[in-house]
């Protein structure tokens, strides 16, 4: 009995409802499926956890002030002194990311950040408007993040390129690290699901690293949106306190 | 009844409220344990990439570069090096916990926007 393994047909996309506008396909797919989804169940988190306003909250209203708290208190250690304004767009992205890694667990569900094309789209909103902040902050005086005090005007020949690098290289860090982890870790569970099928009954040792690696894949969803989101609040930190 | 207790309600909810004090203190380490792990994790999988995409993307502008100007390959290999020292200095801005970001700080100015 060959048993194909296609460990990479999991990231398909698939046009659930074909819509075209003007030569654009804008189809509604499995993709964005489990977008509204996340939406929708975050939206239903706060909002119905939060309707009884409960001075003792029971558990859905304890889970979204623990995770209001939670990022509350992230923005608050770093981004520092006003960052408290940033804080919808902080929670909004940590949320999204949150709800789509753990919607990517659930068997069959579509991993949305699992395309790079999501996680640079975040990742360039996440850019861009810090850029932005930081150049409506301090005007022609943002351009001193590239330029090192102190050092000599021959080593700044070299010095600013790298530190321009460095500076532009962020969106694509930020995007590859949380789209490669789970690209990765979503492979390698299909790959060891794939071998336990198919040897038959020396497929439980496979079996048993699959359930380690889900174990594993929890945690990286709920690391990958922290790191995602606790970089954001550094980027901002660097646009406000700009020396 | 109870003996070694005291039969004064009052002082019984004090004792009791002392000894879930001293669970409360014996607990408080394996929070900040957890907590330390749930950094050096965060850390860990941040570093783990940055060096790795500096080199790619740096390297991958260096070959648009030489398309662009027909300079090959030179533009490739100047700014293989410079991802190189880009991505070092990210991971060494990141590790020091200077935040993951451009622009230097003077060792005695006050960090106003990283952690503790």
């Amino acid at each position: 009995m060959a048993l194909e393994i296609q460990p990479l047909e999991q990231f398909k996309i698939e046009r659930l409802i074909p819509i075209h506008i003007g030569g654009l396909d804008v189809s509604y797919t499995n993709s964005a499926l489990l977008m509204t989804v996340a939406v929708a169940l975050i939206t239903a988190l706060l909002v119905l956890g939060t309707r009884q306003r409960a001075l003792v909250p029971g558990r859905w209203q304890s889970l979204a002030e623990m995770s209001y708290e939670f990022v509350a208190d992230m923005v608050e250690t770093n981004v520092g002194h006003g960052g408290r304004e940033f804080f919808p767009f902080v929670f909004t992205l940590f949320m999204f990311i949150l709800f789509a890694n753990f919607l990517g667990m659930i068997p069959y569900a579509y991993t949305v950040t699992s395309q790079i094309v999501v996680t640079f789209a975040l990742a360039a909103v996440v850019f861009i408007g810090v850029t932005i902040i930081g150049i409506v902050r301090h005007g022609f005086h943002f351009l001193r993040l590239f330029v090192p005090q102190g050092v000599p005007a021959a080593l700044l020949l070299l010095l600013v390129p790298i530190e321009l690098l460095s500076y532009f290289i962020r969106p694509f860090t930020l995007a590859i690290r949380l789209f490669a982890n789970m690209l990765a870790g979503h492979t390698m569970l299909a790959i060891f699901a794939g071998f336990a099928a198919s040897i038959g009954i020396f497929g439980v040792l496979p079996l048993g690293i699959d359930i380690l690696l889900v174990a594993l894949e929890v945690l990286v969803a709920a690391l990958q949106a922290y790191v995602f989101a606790i970089l954001t609040c550094l980027y901002l930190s660097d646009a406000i306190h700009l020396h | 009844m109870s003996e070694g207790r005291p039969t004064d309600p009052l002082a019984r909810l004090g004792d009791e409220i002392d000894k879930a004090r001293a669970k409360h203190v014996q607990r408080q380490p394996v929070a900040t344990d957890r907590s330390n792990l749930q950094q050096g994790l965060s850390l860990g999988f941040r570093i783990g990439i940055e060096l790795v995409v500096a080199v790619v993307v740096a390297t991958g502008l260096g070959w648009a570069v030489d398309h662009w100007l027909g300079i090959r390959p030179w533009g490739m290999i100047v700014l293989f090096f410079l991802g190189v020292a880009a991505g070092m200095l990210n991971v060494y801005r990141a590790v020091n916990r200077i935040s993951g970001a451009a622009g230097y700080r003077k060792p005695g100015e006050p960090d106003t926007g990283t952690t503790k």
